[in-house]
């Protein structure tokens, strides 16, 4: 049955959720972004919360939720900040594969989930940016090259690689700071998402065993589709969270904001606005959720329907947040205002989570090859 | 709990509704665009099918059954766009031609007294094809329905009405028509008040039959009321609705109450017009097309973001039409979703004409699609007025009225 109601157990948690972003994390916000590093009393109460551990299963001591609850969470704490929810500790995006790999890597478990630990999740499918060869010899490999920037490199303590190897086979690396070294190059990042700890990898010829293999072939081919497919929704789901918090900043701030005689909310070019960013957001909600429910079911087209939630999530996370910062004219270009701070980190997101007219080129040729979902089904 | 999955009934509607769009309407859309009119022997055929638009709900006949679904969760909102987003997929100036109380049905069933809702709506039955229609435009009045010209004079037993209407759908072949018209203009938006009209009732006549872009199977007219004199009985809810909210617009919210389940109807038509020529183009892509290439890069782009407008179209109506079923307020997101609806088809008919290059002017179906949907981003309140409702909702908590 088509319903929009959400249980009362997502309710509750969507309302703890957003009273941290509102009274905790966006408060904090510039001053993370200022020192680039996360407050950690937000660090601890997100984790005591359990909002560290939403995608990690019940053995790894996570709250193993349906991706339809956890995206309204994520919704609810990047509400607050956007880039402070991408910098938080832990298993991070390499958490979606994570459970799929339970057993294979509970060693680790205590120091990811009790000692935050950081996992950044490295995906080397990029075919330009990346020189990072992965060579097979003998009962090992060789890791060799430097890595495009990613999302919490920086503080990484592991590193989870998604590649194909250099006979086109695919397989998930799993690296370990204390027993492959690598290094990370600085960087000079000044956009957006500053606190998330980008940076790039550089491997010099590290030699994996291996007992690094956390799958291989099928299997890893598998777990990184899915993985990917998970990921993407949850990411499209924090930018939902941002455009939320422009629309509600933007549609108070022209409420009150007067200009020839009158607030500026007035003026149908700024009402006009504000009713396209809400048409937007309410958009890119439904298509996160309808990819939720469908990654829940295991349904085969979860893949192309999490494609096309984020790309529709970056292309109106854009007009969406610069639409915020036009509606506020000069105010929304300084830092006295968060817009600002909100446009620049969804530029960074959008660039940093795969590109627009990719995700639409390989759903288009799903489509095309048939791989759609049966608009009559 | 949040859920996109149909439900049986949901389902069967759906399937029901698309074999007789696939098997019955588009058929003959081609055809009937050419003639300026739906066959009235096909109108009689489908009419003994039990098949009518009833734009609160789709049902094989009257709207009386599915209100008195109490205790059971309504979903007749719901159905209604998962039909009519099929039947609109078949051909929309067919679906807009079936006989059925159409959008004079909401009005009727939503502010009508039970005497009125019995005379008016039991009249769609299998022996004959009926219509009914919605008069609210004029020449002078159109996004601003409050600026009602034409007139209605108590008088003895009824009002005298005086005025003209424009592009009543179904306005010429109605059984009746539910008519705006103001008992006194100064009194603004609180002096409008809505009558039903019968055909045949002296000084009520069609006088046009207009000629358009598109949708030219279906019947726009124009109505003129010259001393038309019309009962107290048909005057709709009675003057008790009038009395018992005499501080509200009454009259008027009866033609904006209207429009919170009409338009969510209005949109899913829109998607259903966008699918069916993204349906079209993909077939032919598919069929077509070379294989790689640039050509097949800039269609896979462009069918896919076709695809993800449909699919945005779709979920902002069902999210109307779901509140709608459980009488929560849905007039921002009925808004929603014929503003993007309305826009999105248009600009999908026309991504589809560019991937069919200029073949597709060439008596393909694609093309009267175009024409057809046009009109979607204007009736039932343009999408300038749409994003007015909107706005004005996003606003109401700071209390600011845009």
């Amino acid at each position: 049955m088509i319903s929009f109601r959400s249980t009362e157990e997502e309710l509750a948690f969507v309302e703890v959720a957003k009273n941290l972003a509102k009274e905790k994390i966006r408060p904090q916000a510039r001053i993370c972004e200022r020192n680039q590093k996360l407050n950690e009393e937000i660090v601890q109460e997100v984790q005591e919360l359990g909002f560290l551990s939403l995608e990690l299963s019940e053995d790894w001591d996570g709250l193993e939720l349906p991706l339809i609850s956890q995206v309204q969470i994520l919704q609810g704490l990047c509400y607050g900040d956007l880039d402070v929810v991408q910098g938080l500790p832990g298993a991070g995006d390499a958490a979606s594969f994570i459970r799929f790999l339970n057993q294979r890597l509970d060693t680790y478990k205590t120091d990811i989930v009790d000692e935050l630990q950081t996992v950044s999740y490295l995906d080397l499918s990029e075919d330009w940016g990346t020189n990072i060869e992965v060579k097979k010899e003998m009962n090992h490999y060789i890791l060799n090259g430097m890595s495009q920037p990613v999302k919490l490199a920086a503080q990484a303590d592991y590193v989870l690689i998604a590649v194909m190897d250099s006979n086109g086979e695919p397989i998930l690396f799993w690296l370990d700071s204390s027993v492959h070294p690598w290094h990370v190059e600085e960087g000079d990042y000044r956009l957006g998402l500053l606190t998330s700890g980008i940076a790039r990898f550089t491997f010099d010829h590290v030699k994996i065993s291996t007992d690094a293999i956390l799958a291989q072939g099928n299997t890893a081919e598998k777990i990184i589709q899915d993985g990917r497919t998970r990921v993407r929704i949850l990411q499209a789901a924090r930018e939902v969270g941002l455009m939320e918090a422009a629309l509600d900043y933007a549609t108070e701030y022209t409420a009150s904001r007067k200009a020839f005689g009158q607030e500026i909310a007035k003026f149908q070019g700024v009402s006009f606005r504000i009713a396209k960013m809400a048409i937007e957001t309410r958009i890119v909600n439904h298509l996160v959720w309808e990819a939720a429910l469908q990654a829940d079911q295991e349904h085969p087209e979860a893949e192309g329907l999490s494609l096309r939630a984020l790309h529709r999530a970056h292309k109106s996370l854009r007009y969406v947040t610069d639409s915020a910062v036009q509606l506020l004219g000069g105010h929304g270009y300084i830092q006295e205002f968060p817009v600002e701070k909100w446009m620049r980190d969804a530029q960074a997101q959008v660039t940093l989570y795969g590109r627009e007219r990719q995700c639409l080129k390989k759903r288009g040729e799903q489509i095309i090859a048939g791989n759609r979902e049966e608009v009559m089904a | 709990m949040i859920s996109f999955q149909l439900s049986e009934q949901q389902k069967q509607i759906k399937e029901m509704t698309h074999w007789f769009a696939a098997n019955e309407i588009r058929p003959i859309a081609m055809e009937a665009d050419r003639l300026g009119k739906v066959p009235d022997e096909w109108l009689d055929k489908v009419n003994k099918m039990g098949i009518h638009l009833n734009t609160s709900s789709f049902s094989g006949g009257g709207g009386e059954e599915s209100s008195r679904k109490s205790k059971k969760e309504r979903e007749g909102n719901r159905m209604g766009v998962l039909a009519t987003e099929q039947m609109a997929w078949g051909c929309p100036a067919i679906t807009l031609s079936l006989p059925g109380a159409g959008l004079g049905g909401p009005p009727v069933q939503s502010s009508g007294t039970p005497e009125q809702k019995e005379r008016f709506l039991s009249i769609f039955t299998k022996e004959k094809p009926r219509w009914g229609a919605y008069a609210l435009t004029e020449p002078e009045a159109g996004s601003d329905a409050s600026g009602v010209k034409t007139t209605a004079t108590k008088v003895d037993g009824g009002y005298i009405l005086n005025g003209q209407k424009i592009f009543i759908t179904n306005g010429g072949r109605a059984s009746w028509v539910v008519a705006f018209a103001t008992v006194d203009s100064t009194l603004g938006r609180a002096g409008q008040r809505a009558f039903v009209v019968e055909k045949g009732t002296p000084g009520f006549s069609c006088t046009k039959l207009v000629k358009k872009m598109g949708l030219r199977a279906n019947e726009t007219a124009e109505l003129l009321f010259e001393d038309c004199f019309v009962p107290d009985e048909n005057l709709l809810g009675g003057e008790k609705l009038y009395e018992a909210s005499s501080n509200k617009p009454s009259g008027f919210q009866v033609a904006m109450k209207t429009f919170d389940s009409t338009r969510p109807i209005v949109a899913s038509m829109a998607i259903g017009i966008a699918r069916a020529a993204y349906e079209y183009t993909l077939d032919l892509v598919r069929q077509e097309y070379p294989k790689g290439g640039e050509t097949s890069a800039l269609a896979a782009e462009m069918l896919a973001e076709v695809e993800q407008n449909i699919a945005a179209a779709r979920l902002l109506t069902w999210e109307a039409a779901w509140k709608a079923d459980f009488g929560l307020p849905n007039a921002k997101e009925a808004a929603m979703c014929k503003a993007y609806a309305g826009q999105m088809s248009l600009d999908v008919c026309s991504k589809c004409m560019e991937l069919l290059g200029p073949i597709g002017l060439d008596g393909h179906l694609v093309e009267k699609l175009f024409r057809d949907v046009k009109i979607f981003d204007i009736f039932e309140g343009t999408n300038q007025i749409q994003h007015l409702v909107v706005a004005r909702r996003q606003y109401a908590a700071y209390e600011v009225r845009v």
